[in-house]
C-alpha cells in the first residue's frame, strides 16, 4: 500500500520522543503507514507499543513540555503536517482530522453541556452561527442514535452513561465532516454489549460519510470485526502489515503470532479430562524504550531469533498483496513452531 | 435551590448566638474597664463605682447578657459608652468607607489574580510564570502597612499623583472617591491577590492535565477557549472558595489600612472602640463582621451551583 496515490494520510519514518528523568523514551521509533480514503485501518499491538502516540503524533498533540516528533513526515491530503503552523493545526483539529479517546467517562468536559461542546466545533470550523451550529448538534446526536435528541443537548455529561457519552464523543468528532477520524481504544472502557453497539455504529457512520478510520485498539477482535487492513506495532515500531484475512489467516511475525496465541478461545474443544489447552503468554517483557534497540524489537522475546536478529535491524520483506512484515526468520516462521 | 437558601438563612441564627455568647462574655473577661477610662486617671474608687453603677455594668453578667439579647432581637444594638449614640447608628455611618474599600480591594486583587495565575499556569515553569509567581511570593509576605507606607510614599509624597490618606465619599463625586481608594485597595489587595493567582495557577494545572482539556485541543479550538472556557470554569470551585476565605483576611486587614490610610470606616471605629472598652459598639461590629462573613459563605455555596452543575442543592 505505500506510495498508494490515494492515500489520505502517510506517516513516513515517525520518531516521536519523550524526555523523562529516566532519559530519551523512543515511544514511536519509525513507522510507516498510509491510510486510504473511507478505509478502516486497525493500529494493534499492546499498551506501551506506541499506538497512542502515533495517533497523537499526527495530530500534533504531543505535549511539547516532553515530547516531539524527532523525525519523520505526516502528509495528510498532500499537505506536510510537521511543517505546518500551529494555527493551521488547530484548523485541522476536529475539522478534516478528529478523534476520539478511550476515557469516555472522562474525555468530555464535566461543566459544559453536550450541545455547546459538539456545537463549538462546528462553529470553529464552519464558521455557522450558534443556533446553526446546535441544530447540528441536534442532527449529530440523532445520527449517533442518541434518543430524544433535543432535550440531551442541554444535558450535561454527567448525565449520560458511558456508551452515551461515547457516542457523543462520535457525534462531536464526525460533526465536521473530517476526512480522516482516529479512535483512540474508544471501546475499552465500555462493557462488552456496548462495545458491539458503538463499532457497529462507527462503521455505519464510515459508510455514510466515507470518513477514513484509524483504530487503534489492543483487541484483536475488534481489529478482527471491524478493519480492512491492520498495522501490528511492538515497542515503537511497525513490525507487521496486512489486510486483515491475510493477517488471520497466516500471521507472519512471531510476535503477531504470539498475540493471537494469547486470545482465549471459546470454540477449541475440551479434551476428554475437560481441560482447556493453556493460554500461552508471549515470556518475558517489552523492551525498555530508553536505551536504542540494535537489531529487532522483539527479538529478546523471540522463539525464532538468531544472533543476526539481535545485532541487525530485520529487513521488510514483502509476504503477498500489501502484506509486509519486519522479520530475519520469515521463512523459519512460516515452516512452523521453534 | 430557593428551599436551601432559605434553610441555610435558618441555619445562620445559631452561629450568630454563638458569636454574640462569644463576644459579649470575652469582652468582659479581658482586662480593662470602660468606668475607669471614663472616670480618668485620677478618679477615686467610689467614682469609678459610681460611673460603672450608671452604665448598668454593676448588675451580673447573666442579667446583663439577657437584657443585651433582649435588645438585639428588637433590632437595637444598645448604645456607646463613650459617646452615647446609638451603635446601629454609629455603624451605618461608618458602613460606606469600609464596604466601598472592601469592595474595590476585592475587585482589583481578583481582576489581576486570575487572569494572572491563568497565565502562569498556561505557561508553566516558562519565565512569565516564574517571575509573577516570585511576585507573589513577595506580595503574600508583605505585611499590609509596610507596603501602605510604600505606596504613600512614592504615589503620594514623592509623585503626587494620589492623596496620602483620607477618603472622599461617593456623594463627593466619582473620582476624588475612586482617587482615595487607589492605594488602600492595592496595599490591602496585594496579600489577597498573591493568595488567588497561586490557587488559580495551581487548580488550573490540574484541570489542564485532564482528558477533557486534550479533547477540547484535539477539536482546534482557540487557546483563549479552552483556557477561560473549557479550563478556568472546571478550575473556579476552589478559586471561588479562596476568594471567600480571603474576604474574611481583608476584614482583618481593613483595620490596619483605615489606620494607616486614615479612613472613617469600621476598622477604625473597632480599633477605638476596642482600645476604651467600649462594650456595646464591639460587640454590635463583631455582629455585623460575622454576620457578612456568614453571608459571603452562603454567596459562595450559592455559586458552586452555577459553576459545576454536578452540585445540586
Amino acid at each position: 500500500m505505500s506510495g498508494n496515490a490515494a492515500a489520505i494520510l502517510k506517516v513516513r519514518d515517525l520518531h516521536t520522543q519523550f524526555n523523562t528523568l529516566d532519559g530519551v523514551v523512543r515511544a514511536v521509533d519509525g513507522v510507516s503507514f498510509d491510510v486510504a480514503r473511507g478505509e478502516t485501518l486497525g493500529i494493534v499491538g499492546e499498551s506501551g507499543c506506541g499506538k497512542s502516540v502515533t495517533a497523537l503524533s499526527i495530530l500534533r498533540l504531543i505535549p511539547p513540555e516532553t515530547g516531539r516528533i524527532a523525525q519523520g513526515s505526516i502528509t495528510f491530503d498532500g499537505e506536510e503536517l510537521t511543517a505546518l503552523s500551529e494555527e493551521a493545526m488547530k484548523g485541522l483539529r476536529g475539522h478534516r482530522i478528529s478523534m476520539i479517546f478511550q476515557e469516555p467517562m472522562t474525555s468530555l468536559n464535566p461543566v459544559l453541556t453536550v450541545g455547546t461542546q459538539i456545537a463549538e466545533n462546528v462553529v470553529r470550523h464552519l464558521g455557522v452561527p450558534w443556533r446553526a451550529a446546535r441544530e447540528r448538534a441536534c442532527e449529530m446526536l440523532d445520527l449517533v442514535r442518541i434518543a430524544d435528541p433535543r432535550r440531551r443537548l442541554d444535558e450535561y455529561p454527567h448525565q449520560l452513561s458511558g456508551g452515551m457519552r461515547q457516542r457523543v464523543m462520535i457525534a462531536m468528532a464526525l460533526s465536521c465532516d473530517p476526512q480522516v477520524l482516529i479512535a483512540d481504544e474508544p471501546t475499552t472502557a465500555l462493557d462488552v454489549t456496548i462495545q458491539a453497539q458503538i463499532l457497529q455504529l462507527m462503521l455505519e457512520l464510515k459508510e455514510k460519510t466515507g470518513t477514513a478510520i484509524v483504530l487503534i485498539t489492543h483487541d484483536l477482535g475488534v481489529v478482527a470485526e471491524t478493519t480492512e487492513r491492520v498495522v501490528v506495532m511492538y515497542a515503537g515500531r511497525k513490525v507487521e502489515e496486512a489486510p486483515v484475512e491475510a493477517l488471520f489467516a497466516e500471521p507472519l511475525h512471531p510476535y503477531t503470532r504470539g498475540l493471537m496465541r494469547a486470545i482465549p478461545r471459546l470454540d477449541v474443544e475440551a479434551d476428554a479430562a475437560g481441560t482447556r489447552p493453556r493460554l500461552q503468554e508471549i515470556p518475558g517483557l517489552v523492551p525498555r524504550l530508553t536505551q536504542p534497540i540494535v537489531g529487532c524489537a522483539f527479538a529478546a522475546r523471540c522463539g525464532f531469533a538468531t544472533e543476526r536478529c539481535r545485532t541487525e535491524p530485520p529487513p521488510v520483506v514483502a509476504a503477498g498483496a500489501g502484506h509486509t512484515v519486519a522479520c530475519w526468520e520469515v521463512d523459519r516462521v512460516r515452516a512452523g513452531a521453534p | 435551590m430557593t428551599a436551601y437558601i432559605v434553610r441555610r438563612l435558618f441555619a445562620t441564627l445559631p452561629v450568630m448566638a454563638v458569636v454574640a455568647l462569644f463576644v459579649f462574655f470575652l469582652l468582659r473577661f479581658a482586662p480593662g474597664d470602660p468606668a475607669a477610662i471614663i472616670a480618668g486617671e485620677d478618679a477615686t474608687a467610689e467614682a469609678i463605682a459610681a460611673v460603672r453603677a450608671k452604665l448598668g455594668l454593676d448588675r451580673p453578667m447573666v442579667e446583663q447578657f439577657f437584657v443585651w439579647t433582649l435588645q438585639l432581637l428588637q433590632g437595637d444594638m444598645g448604645v456607646s459608652i463613650f459617646s452615647n449614640l446609638a451603635v446601629t447608628r454609629l455603624i451605618s455611618q461608618r458602613l460606606e468607607p469600609t464596604v466601598a474599600l472592601t469592595l474595590s480591594t476585592l475587585f482589583v486583587a481578583v481582576a489581576l489574580a486570575i487572569p494572572i495565575g491563568v497565565v502562569a499556569a498556561w505557561k508553566a515553569r516558562k519565565l512569565i510564570d516564574r517571575l509573577v509567581m516570585g511576585f507573589a511570593v513577595l506580595g503574600f509576605a508583605m505585611p499590609v502597612f509596610v507596603l501602605a507606607y510604600v505606596l504613600i510614599y512614592f504615589f503620594a509624597v514623592q509623585w503626587q499623583l494620589l492623596p496620602v490618606q483620607g477618603y472622599k465619599p461617593i456623594s463627593e463625586g466619582l473620582w476624588p472617591f475612586a482617587e482615595s481608594l487607589i492605594l488602600p485597595s492595592v496595599a490591602l489587595g496585594v496579600t489577597y491577590m498573591a493568595l488567588i493567582a497561586r490557587i488559580t495557577r495551581a487548580s488550573m494545572l490540574e484541570v489542564l492535565a485532564q482528558d477533557y482539556i486534550r479533547t477540547a485541543n484535539a477539536k482546534g479550538l482557540a487557546t483563549d477557549r479552552v483556557l477561560l472556557l473549557h479550563a478556568l470554569k472546571n478550575a473556579a470551585v476552589p478559586i471561588v472558595t479562596v476568594i471567600g476565605i480571603g474576604i474574611a483576611l481583608l476584614i482583618s486587614g481593613v483595620v490596619i489600612t483605615e489606620t494607616v490610610f486614615n479612613i472613617p470606616g469600621l476598622g477604625r471605629l473597632t480599633v477605638d472602640a476596642v482600645l476604651k472598652r467600649d462594650y456595646p459598639v464591639v460587640q454590635g461590629l463583631i455582629l455585623v463582621f460575622a454576620g457578612a462573613k456568614v453571608l459571603v459563605n452562603l454567596v459562595i455555596d450559592i455559586s458552586y451551583a452555577f459553576l459545576d452543575p454536578r452540585i445540586r442543592y
